[in-house]
């Protein structure tokens, strides 16, 4: 079991080609993530998030490129890399699973082929020990009466069915990274939970590294060891998951941990009545000044934030990074 | 398989509207309906006419002669020609199988050459093909049938003789075997590329929209993050869903295509229905020209239960609906 | 699920939620009528203009030009088969009539019955399928049914039984292609109107009061019109092709000059003399051809959403 991380992004930015020349969609992204570990990407819609998932498995639409930095799987630069290559690896070393199960399995074939498929293209299995090992992971997934699922069409099963479907099409070659871009978003909340259970306990049996992409911070507490928070394409704080919830030193992070409801009136009822926002907007894409993104919302903004560019990320702490001037105090522990 | 059968009953309900149908034009054609049943051909003599009277009831109640007619036609007795002098039905079935083979050789290759340009449309949306394909699509449905089959017909007698462009084997030297059927295959060139035309246009121009609709899809980019290869995904993946929509069209046409191939068959004296449409209009032979009508509603009926059948095959959710489980 | 730890800076927020402008927007342009948008939309697209100017040039040539170049097709201009160019400007067909003649006088016979025979196949097709998608029910189901009757029957063969029973003349013809092609826009028009009866707009109409033949024709018509003119571009290329057809197999009416009754009537000649149906040919083409890019364009100008790119 080696302790090297299984990924490392290291000043990743990803391009968009439009008419009036490239925009920056996401940029100076670094991060790592250990063996069997899970790292959370959280950010509001448009930061950034699922291009960098993209990215990773060479899967960006027409019209967006790796503009810079590299992507290091086990050590090896996928940027680098041809695409055969990385389409040996996908599926197979990494996987990924997406947002809509209602729609993400063909409607024209059974569920066991289309996992059955990925164990063929891989592991070079034969017919039948493919549809063997299809059988073991819809199982592992725990949809209850297997064998008569295997041959079930996507149609003919629930959203929450489809979804650990797509788990078990995504673990059936056991890839040392899975990225799961919001996979319980279109889910029931009752769902939900089954569904980030058995992402964890597969996980321990597997030893997969998981990159988590959410805007759930219930979730991120949940599962995730570690948390990269973006905004407009730049990643802002970083860090441990419990120290960065607890404490975030970052303004925007603070101020997206207000912005959860809380349920318990008597506690908050005293001071916020309302639901909280941040004021302002996310600048859109091709309109990211070069200055600190967030600073035309920033509560603590100074001088300095409007006249130099945004700072990158620096450790303030053991387990925690921030991309700030002005970063909020962590209240030293007694 | 309720619902093919319920398709069965409905078919056979409107082959009945047809027979309906006829009855009606004969009657409300101007004059005498016992002439238009004889055909104007031939000026029918007295008897012939009292003939046809005694036969069809002509002069019972509107009612009776319904019953009589459609008891004819359930019977096969589809009327006399008076010009070919053969039963109706008989002149019909010697001539239908010329015509089958030059809708089915025309549609099977437009599907085929047209799917698979819109294929290749598709995985390159703006490239030259596309643009090509475009124009050649709306050029391909604007040019009248007879029309382009006429200009090949010049192209391949006076400028480049390498295909017969009439009839549809040498009856100057009749052959049999192996050498009739590419006899026969070499006449079938031009008439089938000629009506092919007009569909492989529309064709590919139906597969590239649907294509690149799917490719779209979110199955599609599971396929691709499984890392399957990508003609695999385009191949496997993409094209049985995509073809779904062509299949209904191509079902829903086979009237059109009919239409299409009686004119096809004009240009190039192929024997089939369409020849025989043609002759019996100059003669004004109404019982055959109301056979041919029932006989393609007919062909149009079985087309459609086979697109029905076709579909059940690739779709799995019709296949199986109302069977889903949660 | 876990408890999201307590915040530990509320006052990040600022004062508890003050209203917020947004901030100046870029003021909007102030929007025309819609007719108007759709038809510079039209006319900006390549093939839109195309079509329009096609058939404008059609339109003239019908209307004008035996006016500009009279002398009745039916009459002997010179001796028969003489190449284009060398009596007359498009030569002369087998029987030495006047090829440019012909067409010109076939193009007023021509565009003629496509247009009142789409008007037709509107009429009817837009009234079946409006009955049909708005009452739904027993009425739905059997219009529907007379719908598939009508699609069983191959249009041609239908057209030919109909012309050589009841008469060869302009009318019959007309109204022969009329009849027989309007379920395609009766299936389309009761889509339109299953789907734009359940929004919201009609829902809160008929609370209002609005009665069904309101309803119909003032509030779902309009919205639904945009396929239906489509398809009506459409009907009027079929239309010509029609009766091209016809008039190429005989059917037509023999006293009017058509482009189709001059391909059928010179075709045992056409490898002799290829301009006597190479011409009129490529006048229905280019008639189709004209409205068809102009039904395209419409259909790109009503639907820009179409026009992704990335």
């Amino acid at each position: 079991m080696s302790s090297d991380p299984v990924l490392v992004l290291d000043d990743l930015s990803i391009a968009l080609a439009t008419i009036s020349g490239e925009v920056p969609v996401v940029e100076h992204l670094s991060f790592s993530v250990a063996q069997g570990s899970t790292i959370a990407l959280v950010g509001e819609s448009g930061c950034g998030k699922s291009m960098t998932a993209l990215a990773i498995m060479n899967l960006l639409p027409q019209g967006f490129r790796c503009s810079g930095g590299r992507i290091l799987f086990e050590g090896e630069d996928l940027v680098a890399a041809t695409p055969s290559r990385r389409r040996a690896l996908r599926g197979n070393r990494m996987s990924m699973i997406f947002q809509e199960p209602m729609t993400a399995l063909n409607p024209v074939f059974t569920v066991g082929e289309q996992i059955a498929e990925a164990l063929r293209a891989h592991q070079n299995l034969g017919r039948r020990a493919a549809a063997a090992r299809a059988l073991d992971m819809l199982r592992a997934v725990q949809i209850p009466a297997a064998e008569n699922r295997i041959k079930a069409y996507p149609h003919q099963l629930s959203g929450g069915m489809r979804q650990r479907v797509m788990i078990a099409i995504a673990l059936a070659c056991r890839p040392k990274l899975l990225i799961a871009d919001e996979p319980t978003t279109a889910l029931d909340v009752t769902v939900q939970a089954q569904v980030f259970d058995l992402l964890a306990r597969l996980q321990e049996e597997m030893s997969t590294a998981i990159i988590l992409i959410t805007h759930d911070l219930g979730a991120v507490a949940d599962i995730a060891d570690d948390v990269a928070v973006l905004y407009a394409g730049r990643c802002i704080e970083q860090g441990a998951t419990r120290v960065v919830m607890e404490q975030p030193l970052h303004p925007y992070t603070a101020g997206l941990m207000v912005c959860v409801p809380h349920l318990q009136p008597g506690v908050m009822a005293a001071r916020h009545r309302l639901l909280a926002e941040i004021p302002g907007m996310v600048p859109p894409l091709g309109q990211r000044p070069t200055i600190c993104a967030f600073s035309d919302r920033c509560t603590r903004v100074g001088n300095d934030c409007l006249s130099e560019p945004q700072p990158p990320l620096f450790t303030l702490a053991p387990t925690q990074a921030v991309a700030c001037l002005h970063p909020l105090q962590r209240e030293t522990t007694a | 398989m309720l619902g093919f059968v319920r398709r069965l009953v409905n078919a056979v309900a409107l082959l009945l509207a047809v027979v309906v149908l006829n009855f009606t034009l004969i009657q409300a054609a101007p004059g005498d309906p016992a002439m238009v049943i004889a055909g104007e051909m031939g000026g029918a003599s007295q008897e012939v006419l009292a003939d046809i009277r005694a036969r069809y009831g002509l002069d019972r109640s509107k009612g009776e002669q319904l019953v009589t007619y459609v008891t004819k036609v359930a019977h096969g007795d589809f009327g006399y020609s008076f010009y070919f002098n053969r039963p109706v039905a008989a002149l019909i079935l010697q001539r239908l199988p010329a015509t089958l083979l030059l809708v089915l050789t025309s549609l099977f290759a437009a599907v085929l050459v047209g799917a698979w340009l819109g294929i290749l449309c598709a995985r390159n949306p703006d490239g030259a093909l596309s643009q090509i394909v475009s124009v050649f699509a709306i050029a391909g449905y604007a040019a009248p049938v007879f029309w382009t089959g006429l200009m090949l017909l010049v192209l391949f007698a006076s400028v480049w003789p390498v295909l017969p462009v009439g009839g549809m084997s040498d009856l100057a030297s009749p052959k049999s075997g192996l050498a009739l059927v590419t006899d026969i295959a070499r006449h079938l060139v031009l008439p089938a590329a000629t009506l092919a035309i007009v569909y492989v246009a529309q064709y590919s121009r139906l597969t590239r929209t649907s294509m690149i609709e799917v490719l779209g899809a979110d199955y599609v980019r599971t396929a691709r993050a499984k890392g399957l290869p990508e003609l695999v995904v385009v191949y496997k993946h993409a094209l049985r869903n995509a073809l779904i929509p062509l299949v209904t069209v191509v079902g829903l046409q086979f009237g059109q295509v009919l239409a299409g191939a009686v004119l096809v068959e004009t240009v190039f004296a192929w024997p089939g229905l369409g020849r025989l449409v043609f002759d019996s209009i100059l003669r004004r032979d109404y019982p055959t020209l109301l056979g041919v009508l029932f006989f393609s509603a007919l062909v149009v009926l079985a087309a459609n239960l086979v697109t029905d059948l076709v579909y059940r095959l690739i779709d799995p959710r019709i296949r199986t609906a109302g069977s889903g489980v949660s | 699920m876990t408890m999201i730890p307590m915040p530990a800076h509320p006052e990040m927020l600022g004062p508890a939620n003050p209203p917020h402008a947004p901030g100046p927007s870029p003021p909007l342009p102030s929007p025309a009528s819609p007719a108007a948008e759709i038809a510079t939309r039209l006319l900006r697209r390549p093939t839109g203009l195309a079509g329009v100017l096609i058939i404008t040039g059609f339109l003239l040539a019908a209307f004008a030009g035996p006016h500009l170049y009279p002398g009745d097709p039916f009459d002997v201009a010179g001796l028969p088969f003489s190449p284009p160019g060398e009596d007359l400007v498009l030569g002369t067909d087998y029987l030495g009539r006047d090829i440019l003649a012909g067409l010109l006088h076939g193009a007023r016979a021509t565009l003629t019955v496509g247009a009142i025979a789409a008007l037709i196949t509107l009429v009817i097709g837009v009234a079946i399928g409006a009955l049909a998608g708005y009452f739904g029910g027993a009425l739905g189901t059997a219009l529907m049914k007379i719908t598939e009757f009508f699609q069983v029957l191959p249009t041609l063969l239908f057209a030919m039984v109909l012309v050589s029973l009841f008469g060869q003349t302009l009318t019959v013809v007309t109204l022969s292609i009329g009849i027989v092609s309007w379920p395609p826009v009766a299936r389309l028009t009761r889509a339109e109107f299953l789907r734009i009866r359940g929004l919201d707009f009609v829902k809160a109409a008929r609370a209002a009061g609005a009665g069904a033949p309101y309803l119909i024709l003032r509030v779902i018509l309009p919205n639904a019109a945009p396929p239906i003119i489509v398809a009506a571009t459409l009907a009027v290329g079929t239309a010509i092709l029609f009766e091209g057809g016809l008039s190429f197999l005989g059917l037509g009416d023999p006293n009017v000059m058509s482009w189709g009754l001059m391909i059928g009537q010179n075709r045992a000649y056409a490898l002799d003399a290829w301009w006597t149906v190479a011409l009129p040919g490529a006048a229905i083409f280019i008639a189709v051809l004209g409205v068809s890019l102009l039904g395209d364009a419409f259909n790109d100008a009503i639907n820009p959403r179409l026009r992704r790119r990335t």
